[in-house]
């Protein structure tokens, strides 16, 4: 049963022959390029600081000094949608690295750990991707409490079994195929086969649908900060910017429009490149 | 052939063999699900009768009671037996903090989120069918909806429902704002909650359209004078509907989480925000009890759905 | 006092269950020209919040148990806005000479929804229920605590006994908290209470629907309104329904899309769209009792230093703040306790300054001289850290709006403000133990006595008692104020007394007063009579709606 279904609709879009655009493709690498930067330096791009609060410019429509307005404590909401990449767009970055190197382990392990450990790492998986991710999200932040890192670790927690299905996937495939058998008989050890082969091609595929996935595992932990349960205050981060300014939208849409625009245009841009990637890279898979 | 291929091609094999299969499945996800429960409450710091109690203030004799029911004076092997034992007879516990038992909080809510989710499924199946039907293999249409399907998938679903509420209900006044009042209370919770379902559902369902309106068989059948769309109905969707019924386990989860969240966007009542809290105010038993009926309400539509995937795939029957 | 029963107050407190709402009065909100009460119809209101843990206002943490079921419950005796009592339930009453017992002659011919007959076992039975260990009150006990038992004299005579004088006893008896419940009800297990209960009021309750709504019908028999009531003899509506909606805007939406009659909470950036809408009225009503204010813990960290706390309070310019944050719908206070509570003191008004220079000064004298890196201020290499208990979860109005405002504000003058609650089982760890340097609250109440919770040294919350004295403030002089004010019945004397009381503890810094906590009830024109009760919980006896 559990076996019928797939963990992410990664694994079965956009595989089709037709390409996108390519100037969407360079529209998004672009976009992705710039967002780089403000991760790693936002003081490059944002005048203000973010959490520069003034009560008495609060709510200015954009214009002016503030490009996309003020929010509820007058603070520039543009600074702080820049100075808010950093942690919404390294959430889902450390979350999904979490999730592919554990989720490889573990696929690995069962691939070539023997029958036993195989049957029980699958069956913990099969139960783990029956239970709804955002749930057992939730669970875990019940378990650990709310915050940055717990909303981080949650999301790993329910993302990582679906890895570990591929990995191992991927491992019986290119464990019967001649290369290993032939590597072998040419007297490399079996660990040696391991790194120099197994993994690499198992973990290609993997990288691929993982680039794609950080784009949900992103919109997974803004969607955990919109519930309160991610970073404390002051800290910008845009699912939280839109939490707090969902309450003014009727008198101000700038405060809650931008940051979900951010949100969007983010994951838009991942998932535009993701499939261009996996478009060329399975071409050159075995 | 890609990795995700081969589990699909060894169900089919599979959905072939007798339902006991499926039935010794579907008991290990449950007991799985407990499993995880019990797990979540011994993991979390602190002593296991406080967790369980919350905020909530107790006398001493309930207190003595929830050792006992929980066998907490007993070995871990033992109280995980208690606790499965229990389960098994259908008690999902007590919550100490909304002064009720856990299956009767959940009872109370669960109808209203159910409605939501079959609500949004439905109108996301519709829309995505018919979206699929009329641009599978037409050039412009298709561009225009592929690009309309990857701001779907990208738009976060508060975002949206924020959105939707604001223009349609505040500006327009065309639907209400909140819950309970009817059928068109619900018109806007399922909208947010089934755009990135329709972005996806309407991708696989036109890429496998495409595949096969290209195989031997629609040929034949257009040269037989079929009209293209009968085609496409007739023929080409029920080949199309396969892979889409593999993103089964992945719409049920994301129906869930999504009613966390749409249910607190909008204000609704049910299991979603019932989980919330839980999870705001430590409520263990709550949050344990919703896993539970989750995964049991998984169990029950991947059963659901399996029987469908038969009704699709017609070489299933009777193999 | 045992640790379980004391606690949950201050839940009720840090949960900041208490509702946002008020009353319009009857005939000002009757619109010119329109006809008079129409019987019949139904009228939905909407609040933010609901009492989940428990209905019974007897037990319950939640403030808002009392706004649930004061449609279905009725007191003793009434209280109207000038702070008059007056009869309900008991006719007359009399007070002995040493101001320890009370003698309550009963109205004849009252019944319960479920048919029992009310009489002087009822009133002690409730009483009783109150106070028992097994009812774990959470709130309502804390009003009568030295209360020592009731007595039944006749059929409808019941004399109540208190250990102490006890003056503010009948303004807590006309509180919902004190409603009278059918004894019959109150003979099922507490969990069961929490669901329902069963009174004597013009409404009965049909079923509370948890995140979603409660509704009522009218009482057929109702024949007791409180003296004062806009009419006599049943209630106008056919039914009443009090649908739950957290969200702001969703609330506030419901409202202008004409969904529900009536809002408590309307967004304070909201109101003057409402009040354009001509369809829409606004009504505000300043809540009495304590005061949105932050309270610094005066015993222990930075706070402990009188110059600290006034630095603090001085050095950030709160009531600019709160008039920008809130559009001015709430006014800044300049007391603990809000302008509508008996004894505030007017001439508190102005008296602070914003001057963040004296601030720097303060703090320069207190030893806060360095600066690190960040610009914080430093003693002997420490940061200026003000760790602050503040409950996101819990916060309503733009709170943490507020917070993270005064946040900023503070770092401005060199401190460091981290908001350190975590969940409310984590916070309720910590409080009790003073682990914290800054707490806020408001806490309503419709008497002057509320300083004492506020302030007095018997409040002050220890792993033993769970107090509301957050500032855990100790001064011989203003407790022997409070005590004296419970003593006497004359209000002047009263009010003198809990003048005193409020410039101590602002003299003090004891407390940094932030804004008069008001409700504003926004409501549609063709609802009429939606009263308020003191404790200001709209009430529903008079209301009617005009039919299309």
């Amino acid at each position: 049963m559990t076996a019928s279904t797939v963990a992410s609709p990664v694994l079965v879009i956009g595989r089709g022959r037709r390409r996108a655009p390519r100037a969407g493709v360079w529209a998004a690498a672009a976009f992705l390029l710039v967002l780089a930067v403000i991760v790693v330096a936002p003081g490059l791009v944002a005048h203000g600081s973010p959490d520069l609060a003034d009560a008495v410019s609060a709510l200015r429509p954009p214009g002016g000094g503030h490009p996309l307005g003020t929010d509820a404590n007058g603070r520039d909401v543009f600074s702080r949608i820049v100075y808010g990449a950093r942690p919404s767009v390294l959430a889902g970055l450390t979350a999904t690295a979490l999730a592919v190197t554990g989720g490889t382990a573990v696929g690995l392990l069962a691939a070539l750990g023997g029958r036993v450990l195989d049957e029980i790492a699958m069956r913990v998986v099969d139960v783990l991707l029956s239970l709804p991710g955002l749930l057992l999200a939730l669970l875990v932040i019940a378990v650990v409490g709310p915050g940055t890192l717990n909303a981080v670790l949650a999301i790993a927690a329910y993302t990582l079994p679906g890895y570990a299905r591929l990995v191992r996937a991927q491992t019986m495939v290119i464990r019967r195929s001649g290369y290993v058998e032939a590597a072998v008989s040419l007297g490399l050890t079996r660990a040696g086969v391991i790194a120099r082969h197994v993994l690499p091609n198992a973990v290609a595929p993997l990288l691929v649908v993982a680039t794609i996935e950080v784009g949900t595992a992103l919109v997974a932990a803004s969607s955990l900060s919109f519930l309160g349960l991610g970073p404390r205050p002051p800290a910008p981060e845009w699912g939280a910017m839109l939490s707090a300014g969902r309450d003014y939208f009727s008198v101000a849409w700038w405060v809650a429009l931008f940051p979900g625009l951010a949100i969007t245009l983010t994951v838009l841009s991942v998932t535009v490149v993701g499939r261009h990637l996996r478009r060329r890279v399975e071409g050159r898979l075995p | 052939m890609t990795a995700v291929a081969v589990p699909a091609a060894r169900t089919r094999a599979r959905a072939a063999r007798p339902a006991l299969v499926r039935l010794g499945t579907s008991v290990m996800v449950l007991w799985g699900a407990v499993t995880v429960a019990f797990a979540g409450l011994h993991l979390t710091p602190g002593n296991v009768v406080d967790l369980l109690i919350g905020s909530s203030t107790v006398t001493p004799e309930v207190r003595a009671r929830i050792v006992a029911d929980y066998g907490l004076d007993r070995p871990l092997v033992v109280q995980y037996l208690t606790y499965l034992g229990r389960v098994l007879h259908g008690d999902l516990g007590q919550s100490y903090q909304l002064h009720q038992p856990v299956a009767s909080a959940i009872g109370a809510q669960v109808g209203s989120s159910v409605q939501l989710m079959l609500s949004s499924f439905t109108l996301a199946v519709v829309v995505s069918v018919t979206v699929a039907v009329l641009t599978a293999g037409r050039r412009w249409a298709r561009a225009v909806f592929s690009g309309i399907e990857l701001v779907g998938v990208s738009i976060p679903s508060f975002w949206a429902g924020i959105l939707l509420l604001t223009v349609f209900s505040f500006g327009l006044g065309l639907f209400p704002a909140t819950g309970g009042d009817g059928p068109e209370s619900l018109v806007l919770p399922s909208v947010a909650m089934a755009i990135p379902v329709v972005a996806t559902l309407s991708q696989v369902l036109r890429e496998g359209l495409e595949l096969t309106l290209e195989e031997p068989f629609v040929l034949t059948a257009r040269s037989r004078g079929m009209s293209d769309l009968g085609v496409r109905l007739r023929h080409a969707l029920r080949h199309a509907l396969i892979p889409a019924v593999t993103l089964a386990g992945w719409l049920v989860s994301y129906l869930f989480g999504g009613a966390v969240i749409i249910e607190s966007v909008f204000s609704r009542q049910g299991i979603g925000r019932l989980t919330l809290a839980a999870v705001v105010n430590k409520d263990l038993p709550v949050v344990m009890g919703v896993v539970l009926i989750a995964s049991l309400l998984y169990v029950v539509i991947n059963i659901l759905l399996d029987l469908l995937y038969l009704a699709v795939d017609p070489r299933l029957r009777g193999a | 006092m045992s640790r379980s029963r004391l606690l949950p107050a201050g839940l009720s407190l840090f949960l900041l269950l208490t509702l946002a709402a008020c009353g319009t009065r009857g005939e000002k909100s009757a619109a010119a020209g329109a006809a008079g009460p129409v019987k019949g119809g139904t009228l939905t209101f909407a609040v933010n919040t609901e009492p989940s843990t428990c209905l019974d206002p007897h037990q319950s943490p939640a403030d808002v148990a009392g706004l649930f079921t004061r449609p279905a419950l009725d007191s003793l005796v009434s209280l109207d806005a000038e702070g008059r009592i007056h009869p309900w339930l008991a006719t007359k009453w009399t007070v002995s000479p040493d101001q320890k017992t009370y003698t309550f002659t009963l109205r004849e011919g009252v019944k319960f929804s479920d048919g029992t007959p009310f009489d002087a076992a009822a009133v002690k039975a409730n009483l009783d229920h109150i106070v028992a260990p097994a009812t774990k009150s959470q709130l309502a006990a804390g009003y009568i605590e030295p209360y020592k038992g009731s007595e039944v004299t006749g059929p409808l005579t019941v004399k109540v006994h208190f250990g102490r004088p006890y003056s503010p006893f009948l303004s807590a008896l006309a509180t919902a908290y004190f409603g009278i419940e059918s004894p019959r009800s109150l003979k099922q297990p507490q969990d069961a209470l929490c669901k329902k209960v069963v009174g004597s009021g013009p409404f009965v309750i049909d079923e509370y629907v948890q995140q979603k709504s409660i509704t009522y019908h009218r009482n057929p028999g109702y024949d007791w309104a409180p003296e004062g009531a806009g009419h006599t003899g049943p209630a106008y509506l056919d039914k009443l329904e009090i649908k739950v909606i957290t969200e702001d805007s969703v609330r506030l939406g419901a409202l202008t899309s004409g969904q529900v009659d009536g809002i408590a909470s309307v967004p304070p950036v909201n109101v003057k769209q409402v009040r354009a809408d001509p369809r829409l009225t606004v009504t505000t009503r300043q809540a009495p009792g304590g005061n949105y204010n932050y309270y610094p813990n005066t015993t222990s960290g930075p706070f402990a230093d009188k110059r600290v706390r006034e630095a603090f309070r001085d050095g950030i310019d709160f009531a600019t703040i709160v008039r920008n944050l809130y559009f001015g719908a709430f006014q800044p206070a300049a007391s603990p306790i809000s302008p509508s509570t008996d004894g505030y003191d007017r001439t508190l008004e102005g008296r602070t300054e914003y001057d963040p220079a004296a601030a720097g000064r303060l703090l320069d004298e207190a030893g806060w001289s360095g600066r690190d890196a960040e610009g914080y201020r430093t003693k002997d290499g420490r940061r200026l850290t003000i760790r602050w208990g503040f409950l996101k979860a819990a916060a309503r109005e733009q709170r943490d709006t507020l917070a993270e405002q005064i946040q900023a504000e503070a770092k401005k003058i060199g401190f460091d403000v981290q908001f350190v609650a975590g969940t409310v089982n984590e916070w309720l760890e910590r409080y009790p133990k003073g682990d914290y340097d800054l707490v806020d609250f408001s806490w309503q109440r419709a008497d002057g006595d509320t300083l004492r919770n506020l302030f007095g040294t018997s409040s002050i919350p220890t792993a033993a008692k769970f107090g509301q004295n957050a500032a855990r403030l100790s001064d011989k002089d203003v407790d022997g104020w409070l005590s004296d004010a419970l003593d006497t019945t004359d209000q002047a004397k009263r009010a003198e007394l809990y003048a005193k009381v409020q410039q101590r503890v602002t003299g003090e810094a004891a407390v940094f007063p932030v804004y008069v906590f008001t409700y504003l009830l926004g409501a549609s024109r063709k609802a009429h009579g939606i009263g308020w009760e003191p404790q200001a919980y709209p009430t529903f006896y008079d209301a009617w709606v005009e039919q299309a």
